[in-house]
């Protein structure tokens, strides 16, 4: 028997990670060395290009002052830094409180010091049977929560003292008899709510906490890109939206609680004082700070799990799932393949995300079927498009006289197939299912959108964390080359076992004597 | 032992079989020829039902495999079949090959099958390629193991179609002789050939197939030598043939050299004997005939037997009547003088047609 260890595939493995590494320190010196240019009154930003982060609609404060800047949309406050750092942009929109967040990690970002405006946050409600209820004990909430000064305690506490190691979110005494309600956070948004040793905390999680334990609720809690909060709760998926900005538009078509923060907006530019850490101390520290602090490599661990487990069970699923629907089509069932046709053309037709992001909006909106769940369901619907096509293009490569020799000694239809079709078909077909196989890897990136917690959301929520992209990134690609090595590596061992020209001429005549 | 009544076959757009009706005797060894195109291949097919006729029945030992309820597997057991392109699995080994139908579809064990398979490797002379793969050997072996496959279901007859068609001339030998063996130990056998001498010396019934059916049937003594129908004689003499017609004083010479150098080229006619041909034709008509009429109208055939090994050339034209010993060119007089040469001049007095004057011509090549 052959060792299941390739020695010689380990050694491509190490020079491969060595080559990795070196590539990895060329990026990182650009990453490490800033770029200067002093930018010190809100006027000067006019005809520039300005950062702000998708769907939170701040820009809108600043079209009349400044009518030929343009705007950049950005998903997380981390990718307006690193933009800004990267002189992609000369300046980016952020809340005030989140400002002393990134000072603290980047000393040389300066504030302007004429805010852009001020913004509200409200809660949105989601489109659901708990819709009116929920609004009225919201409202009821937050009237009572301002006078009994409740706000000014937590803004005093989470934004004036915060301090990212010290600051906690009380999570204990929800009993939930009065049910559960489930609430989409950003996650990767601190102080407001962010991830903290596995577990949401910041100010919104704070807020939510304590509504629940005075109306006797249990929350559940999903981070969702911002983006995708509104479409979620207005497709009924969660209870409640935190963190919106109220505006006139958004109260015309949702649901809005009273606003449960107020906020200066600011615009950030370079300019403050410089790092002064050398840059292994900088490449240390920010190591530190991606995989050691609060036990974050827990979370890469975990987010590796879910997309193996997304990528291996949408494969598994998948590749039985086109199979089968393969064996109904194959000898031309003309309602099957007008289905199977209408369904190819909807799934290849439409991008990977909102491909997901319909399944789990609106097909499944209504059930409770989680986020990784959907994403097998849609991973494993893909990929059985692409195993159907497999099949097709491998077996229509084996000759027709294959099947009429066959036929014409008497083998069954489905004895024709099994026998003398698909063996030879799977030369034909297993290369390119080694490559789909690859790619439905990479495509589950995407997955955070419907509030998986995979490798990639993983590392923007740390990223959030850290404001640093080196190390998480990283730590990504070569999680992700590593699963594929070991997927790509698995296939190609199924190839060799099963191509029948490379058996031995001993197992050919086994059981057999030759005189 | 197979007959078939009124067996048809239509596809969209053309109807190769229009209704045939024939027995198949134990022990008959039959050759179908015919021009391509005549449905020679669908009737074969048609018969193991690897097409499906579109009506009519067929009748293997009584009973009828085109009704409804018929179990084709087990009666495609019974009909071998060894195609053009051989089809040999291309997965398996040679010995697997012939082999596993033995063992999935008559139940055999693999010994019993291994034995078979070896006995009938040595007959076809490939004992020692047991364990190659198909791509590995020549066309003539693999059509030789394809034979063997089909030799292992010990079949009640075999269907070859066109068996040699996709060979080096210098496998077809090889592969003939094996099919020849066959026929000499008393397999019923239905050949599908372009060969005519191979069909011609092994076979004991002959069909010649177009006009969408068996066209003319016969011993191959009757087809090969006295064919009794038009197109049969036609096919078997290998007549095909140019034809031309001027109808005015500009006709441009040039198409016909053209053309019949492609002609002379395809069917190995010497060049001096189309030059010959060329030189007559050129003399007779540019230099006479059109010259006598002012609108003139000649017909010209020019054709060449395979079997007979002679050129025609033949020359109907209206209006007066020409003599061609009364040319004047004396290289065309000198080719008349030939012994290879031999020309018909005539005047036809009851022509069905205005086309009452006639010069025909033959060349050969040796006396």
């Amino acid at each position: 028997m052959k060792r299941f260890f390739d020695f010689k595939l380990a050694k491509k493995t190490v020079s491969l990670a060595v080559l990795l590494c070196v590539l990895c320190t060329f990026l990182a010196f650009p990453y490490f060395a800033y770029a200067e240019e002093k930018i010190t009154k809100l006027d000067q930003l006019d005809g520039k290009e300005i950062a702000v982060q998708t769907a939170v609609l701040y820009e809108e404060m600043l079209f009349d002052r400044l009518p030929k800047a343009t705007f950049q949309y950005y998903t997380m406050p981390n990718d307006m830094i690193m933009a800004l750092k990267a002189n992609k942009v000369s300046a980016y929109m952020i809340e005030e409180v989140s400002f002393y967040v990134q000072k603290a990690n980047h000393p040389d970002l300066a504030k302007l010091d004429e805010p852009a405006g001020i913004a509200e946050y409200g809660i949105v409600i989601g489109n659901n049977e708990k819709r009116e209820t929920l609004k009225k004990q919201l409202d009821e909430y937050i009237d009572k929560a301002n006078k009994e000064k409740i706000i000014e305690k937590m803004y005093e506490y989470w934004i004036i003292n915060y301090d990212p190691d010290e600051s906690k979110t009380d999570l204990s005494g929800l009993t939930g008899e009065n049910g559960t309600v489930r609430v989409a956070i950003e996650g990767g948004y601190e102080p407001f709510s962010y991830i903290s040793n596995g577990k949401p905390c910041g100010y919104d999680v704070d807020f939510v906490a304590r509504f629940c334990r005075e109306y006797g609720y249990k929350p559940e809690f999903y981070q969702v890109p911002f983006e995708s909060i509104a479409p979620g709760v207005e497709a009924g998926k969660y209870d409640m939206g935190m963190n919106i900005v109220i505006s006139d538009e958004r109260e015309d078509s949702a649901v809005m609680s009273k606003a449960y923060i107020t906020c200066p907006i600011l615009l950030i530019v370079l300019g403050g004082e410089k790092d002064n850490l050398g840059f292994f101390g900088k490449m240390s520290r920010s190591f530190y700070k991606t995989f050691i602090k609060e036990g974050r490599w827990k979370l890469f661990v975990e987010g590796t799990g879910i997309t193996t487990l997304i990528t291996v069970a949408s494969v598994f699923f998948g590749t039985l799932l086109g199979f089968a629907v393969y064996l109904i089509c194959r000898n031309g069932n003309k309602i099957a393949n007008k289905i199977t046709d209408f369904f190819l053309w909807l799934i290849h037709g439409l991008p990977t995300v909102v491909f997901l992001m319909i399944l789990y909006y609106i097909v499944f909106g209504s059930t409770k079927l989680g986020g990784t769940w959907v994403s097998i369901v849609g991973f494993t619907l893909m990929f059985a498009c692409a195993m159907y096509d497999m099949l097709w293009v491998g077996c229509n490569a084996v000759g027709k006289g294959q099947r009429e020799a066959s036929r014409a000694l008497g083998y069954s239809d489905s004895q024709s197939f099994f026998k003398i079709i698909l063996p030879q078909a799977a030369k034909h077909f297993l290369p390119i299912y080694r490559n789909e196989v690859v790619t439905l890897i990479k495509e589950t990136s995407v997955v955070g959108y419907i509030a998986v917690l995979d490798l990639t959301k993983i590392s923007d929520l740390v990223r959030s964390r850290t404001y640093e992209a080196f190390f998480p990134l990283m730590a990504t690609a070569i999680v992700y080359f590593i699963i594929s090595g070991i997927m790509t590596y698995m296939v190609r061992r199924v190839e060799k076992t099963i191509d029948p020209t490379k058996r031995s001429d001993e197992r050919v005549l086994k059981g057999i004597k030759t005189e | 032992m197979i007959e078939l009544r009124h067996l048809r076959k239509e596809y969209e757009n053309a109807i190769p079989l229009e209704d045939i009706n024939v027995t198949i005797n134990f022990g008959d060894v039959i050759s179908v020829i015919g021009p391509s195109g005549t449905g020679k291949s669908t009737l074969l097919r048609c018969i193991n039902l690897l097409e499906e006729p579109t009506s009519g029945d067929i009748f293997l030992d009584g009973e009828c495999i085109t009704a409804k309820g018929c179990d084709i597997n087990r009666v495609r057991k019974k009909m071998g079949m060894v195609f053009q392109s051989f089809n040999l699995f291309g997965h398996l080994t040679i010995i697997e090959n012939i082999m596993n139908p033995q063992i999935t579809l008559l139940g055999k064990s693999k010994q019993e099958a291994y034995d078979k398979a070896m006995e009938l490797l040595s007959t076809v002379g490939l004992a020692s390629k047991a364990l190659s793969y198909p791509d590995e050997l020549s066309g003539g072996q693999q059509q030789r193991i394809a034979i063997a496959r089909t030799l292992a279901m010990d079949p009640e007859i075999i269907l070859f179609d066109e068996p040699t068609s996709a060979l080096d001339p210098s496998m077809i030998g090889e592969v003939q002789s094996v099919i020849r063996m066959l026929a000499k130990s008393g397999v019923t056998m239905m050949i599908v050939t372009h060969e005519m001498d191979f069909a011609r010396k092994i076979s004991n019934r002959v069909f010649f197939m177009d006009e969408g059916g068996i066209y003319e049937e016969g011993t191959p003594k009757q087809i090969f030598e006295n064919p009794t129908k038009e197109k049969t004689r036609k096919f078997i003499y290998r007549l095909s043939s140019l034809r031309y017609r001027i109808d005015s004083q500009d006709f441009d010479f040039s198409t016909i050299s053209e053309e019949m150098q492609g002609y002379s080229e395809k069917l190995l006619i010497e060049m001096e004997r189309v030059s010959k041909l060329q030189m007559s034709l050129e003399e007779l008509c540019a230099n006479n005939l059109m010259q006598m009429e002012k609108n003139p109208d000649i017909k010209i055939k020019i054709e060449y037997s395979e079997k007979s090994d002679i050129l025609f050339l033949f020359i109907r034209y209206k209006g007066e009547h020409f003599d061609p010993k009364d040319s004047d060119n004396e290289l065309f007089l000198s080719i008349l003088g030939e012994k290879t040469t031999e020309i018909t001049d005539e005047i036809i007095k009851e022509s069905h047609d205005e086309y009452n004057n006639s010069i025909s011509m033959k060349f050969k090549w040796e006396d």
